[in-house]
């Protein structure tokens, strides 16, 4: 018989959960064996470190919002395809309309995506799994079409400059934006009545309902915010890079769901954290750079990522059994 | 009592059908205000469908219903909630990666500044449960405490916003004998500040330790309302059992011829339940086991299939003891379980019942990975001409048939595993009474034909009607070991009498069970 008074399963050491900052603890030792190894090849060079960021911080915007995804249980597969046709977006509404025209058409774009997204999975009843992969298609389709497949130039410096380009004093503005949706998304996840609603529905849905949930609508925002935030990365990219092209983002979405895992959000809903996921991006980011500095091969760099990737979900995920 | 206040709950002539079936027909309730009251009846008798017109769940056919004097005008969990209706759930309405005053304050956060405060809710949280006087850390998960403490936390979430009315449904199947009284106490707290508070449960001993009234339901109907003081254990059982045609009075008993001993448990414990149980089944038996949700009959099952570790004791076949750690090792030790959840444990119901039969006799009905086709066919012709099962053809999918034909499909699954021991767990579940007394006759004849066979179930008249021998179990243990002819009414030997006698004399056992010493 269990008693109350006396505890059933003895409460964990902090220790036990040495798991859940397995992200953290992954980063600084992977951190400390770049510095230690590649050290005089420039990897502590603050260039460099910048650059890692730079090269990061569009895939860590995106895993913000794909970590409320997660958090829901559903998924976004079309956020790299989207970031592609915002470009395009962007760069075609600056040509006719100029600047703050441009972010209206690029803004828009993922609004409306991402309202049918959620119509589709919430309104209709189809997995956003299948959703979200049939968007995928159809963004990139109607970014090649638009574009005619050409690269659209965007000479608006000002946009340049806010949207990924430029720095403030010695700061990327990328980092900036990092930073931003990072810690307004940490909050919003951990702070607000939505965000603990987006980890009740996907901890379980059933239950969520019945404690007064609105489950639908907030997987309808979720898909939307997802959205949003891919057509800001593909803004971002525009920006960076000067001009709207439909293939801006490719594969992204599989980065993007990797950072968010590496950084402890379940693919089942219902855990996750903001700033995981960010450190999940800058890891990828981290060991993409190392990986390059070492001198290997594009082939043998895919390899290495991947069995790196598998080493570190493999060990923050066995604790599930 | 001049001015006294409104009834709580007041439903006057409520009716909720179902296309043809009446799940309640005419009832009429009222709960007064600082009143626990008991709500009655057996699994289909109408209470559940009352607790879900209060909840908002569902509208009621016909009827009016008022809550503190204010008639419920639309039926909504929201207008429900807004009335004053609090619910503690048995089905645990709690997010297991929350954590526990994440749950408790859920949809309610308490903020600071526009931010959710979780400091706040902790700390309220930590209140409430002293006020119950049990330590449960508001910071745990829920997926990571113990059983008792959820359905614990269920009842704090409900209580944790003033209510009017609180309706606790099976609130004590989890808890330990310390965390009743505790849970009691608290109910006497609520009750003392004028809460109303509808109590359902299978536990008789509590009800008449906690309630001061009853209302019992049969049939969808209301039978009587009484304060305890006025009611007996006997008086209850038979107003809840009534006088009703049996179903089961076609099914023939004669008495088994028993062979050797086919399985045996020593002193089987697991985790939590069941504790030190020792059966015995033999050869040509149908032994019942009997006992309260919560009581540990289904772990049993669980236990002796493999699905639940084995903590201590041993589980012998024809003598010798097998060790049993996952559901092949049963398989193969030669036990087969029926499960309780016939759709999500039992069967796949897009498959066919062909695939369905097939599923765990792959191994034999195939050749280097190539399942035989026409030994398949075989199998699922034969199953459905051997149970007589109703369905179109062995490429039917099963969720094309009744339950009572599924049910017969997952029997003939685990038959054609050629088992000695067939365990079933709660075997005709949802099955209407004509297909019911098929599966028990179906039983008896697999006895006769030399299986052992352990039952599982809540319903009594089930148990009377397939059983040789009725088990009675209370918190984890068997407490008493019953021969079906003990239950016989000697004076009435054979009449629908007899079928009733039989059942409130186990029902009495069950309720007196609680709390007995072992046997």
């Amino acid at each position: 018989m269990t008693d109350s008074a006396m505890p059933a399963r003895k409460t964990p050491s902090p220790l036990a959960h040495w798991r859940d900052y397995i992200i953290y603890i992954g980063f600084v030792a992977i951190f400390v064996i770049f510095a230690a190894t590649l050290g005089e090849r420039g990897f502590l060079d603050p260039n460099n470190l910048l650059n890692i960021i730079r090269q990061t911080a569009i895939i860590a915007v995106v895993s913000v919002a794909m970590t409320f995804v997660l958090g829901t249980a559903e998924i976004d597969l079309s956020v790299g395809a989207v970031a592609g046709l915002a470009s395009v977006a962007t760069a075609m509404g600056i040509d006719h309309f100029g600047i703050f025209g441009g972010i209206v058409c690029g803004l828009g774009t993922g609004a409306i995506v991402g309202a049918v997204n959620g119509w589709l999975t919430t309104g209709v009843g189809i997995p956003s799994f299948l959703t979200t992969l049939a968007m995928m298609g159809i963004a990139r389709g109607v970014a090649m079409w638009i574009s005619a497949t050409a690269a659209i130039p965007i000479l608006n410096k000002t946009y340049s400059g806010i949207f990924g380009g430029g720095n403030i004093g010695p700061v990327p503005s990328l980092l900036i934006w990092m930073v931003a949706f990072g810690s307004v998304g940490h909050v919003v996840l951990r702070r607000t009545t939505f965000g603990r609603r987006v980890l009740a529905t996907g901890g379980n849905e059933t239950s969520a309902r019945y404690s007064g949930v609105d489950t639908a609508l907030i997987k309808f925002r979720v898909l939307m915010l997802s959205s949003v935030a891919a057509s800001v990365a593909g803004m971002l990219y525009a920006g960076r890079l000067h001009s709207g092209r439909f293939q801006f983002g490719e594969g992204d979405e599989l980065s993007v769901i990797a950072a968010a895992v590496l950084g402890g959000t379940s693919l089942f809903g219902g855990a996750g954290t903001v700033l995981g996921s960010i450190m999940g991006a800058l890891m990828i980011g981290l060991i993409n750079n190392g990986l390059v500095l070492m001198g290997l091969e594009f082939s043998q760099q895919l390899i290495a990522r991947g069995a790196i990737i598998i080493i570190a979900v493999a060990i923050s995920q066995t604790k599930k059994r | 009592m001049s001015m006294s206040a409104p009834d709580a709950v007041r439903m006057t002539n409520v009716s909720k059908h179902f296309d043809a079936v009446r799940a309640l027909d005419g009832v009429s309730l009222d709960v007064r205000p600082g009143e626990v009251h008991a709500l009655l009846g057996e699994n289909g008798a109408g209470k559940s469908t009352i607790l879900k017109i209060l909840r908002g769940v569902q509208p009621p056919t016909s009827g009016a219903i008022e809550i503190g004097g204010v008639p419920l005008t639309t039926y909504s969990p929201e207008a429900s909630r807004a009335a004053g209706v609090s619910m503690a759930f048995q089905e645990m309405s709690l997010v297991p990666t929350l954590t526990v005053a994440q749950n408790v304050f859920l949809t309610r956060e308490i903020k600071a500044g526009g931010l959710i405060d979780d400091k706040a809710a902790i700390a309220q949280t930590k209140a409430l449960f002293a006020a119950m006087g049990v330590a449960i850390d508001p910071t745990r998960k829920v997926a990571d405490i113990p059983a008792g403490h959820k359905q614990l936390t269920e009842i704090i979430k409900a209580t944790s916003q003033p209510c009017r009315v609180l309706v606790l449904d099976e609130p004590t199947t989890a808890l330990s004998q310390t965390e009743v009284e505790r849970l009691f106490d608290y109910v006497r707290q609520l009750r003392a500040i004028g809460v109303a508070i509808v109590y359902v449960s299978h536990r008789m001993d509590e009800i008449f330790r906690i309630a001061d009234r009853a209302t019992i339901l049969r049939d969808g109907k209301h039978i009587i309302t009484a304060p305890m003081s006025e009611l007996t254990l006997d008086s209850m059982i038979a107003h809840i059992i009534g006088r009703r045609s049996r179903g089961f009075s076609d099914v023939k008993r004669e008495a088994a011829t028993l062979g050797e001993t086919l399985l045996e448990t020593r002193n089987l414990s697991g985790e939590h339940k069941p504790s030190q149980v020792s059966i015995t089944l033999r050869r040509g038996e149908v032994v019942g086991v009997a006992g309260l949700l919560g009581s540990g009959r289904s772990s049993l099952a669980r236990l002796i299939c493999g699905v639940q570790p084995i903590v201590a004791g041993e589980i012998r076949i024809k003598g010798k003891p097998v060790a049993i750690a996952k559901p092949r090792d049963a398989i193969d030790a030669g036990i087969a379980l029926v499960p309780e959840d016939r759709a999500r444990q039992g069967f796949v119901a897009f498959h066919s019942v062909e695939s369905n039969v097939g599923l765990p006799n792959l191994d034999r009905l195939s050749k280097k990975a190539w399942v035989d086709r026409a030994k398949l066919a075989a199998l699922a012709e034969d199953s459905i001409k051997r149970l007589r099962i109703k369905t179109d053809s062995r490429k039917a999918t099963v969720k094309t048939l009744s339950g009572g034909n599924a049910q017969k499909v997952v029997i003939a699954k685990w038959l054609a595993t050629e088992p000695d021991v067939l365990i079933l767990d709660e075997p005709t579940a949802g099955i209407d009474i004509g297909s019911k007394s098929e599966i028990v006759t179906l039983i008896r004849d697999l006895a006769k034909s030399g299986k052992a066979i352990l039952v599982l179930s809540s319903e009594l008249q089930e148990l009377l009607a397939a059983c040789d021998r009725i088990l009675v179990m209370s918190e984890g243990r068997i407490v008493r070991d019953i021969s079906r002819h003990e239950l016989d009414d000697p004076a009435n030997p054979d009449s629908l009498d007899a079928l009733q006698h039989a059942e409130s004399k186990l029902n009495k056992a069950m309720q007196e069970a609680r709390g007995a010493p072992v046997q």
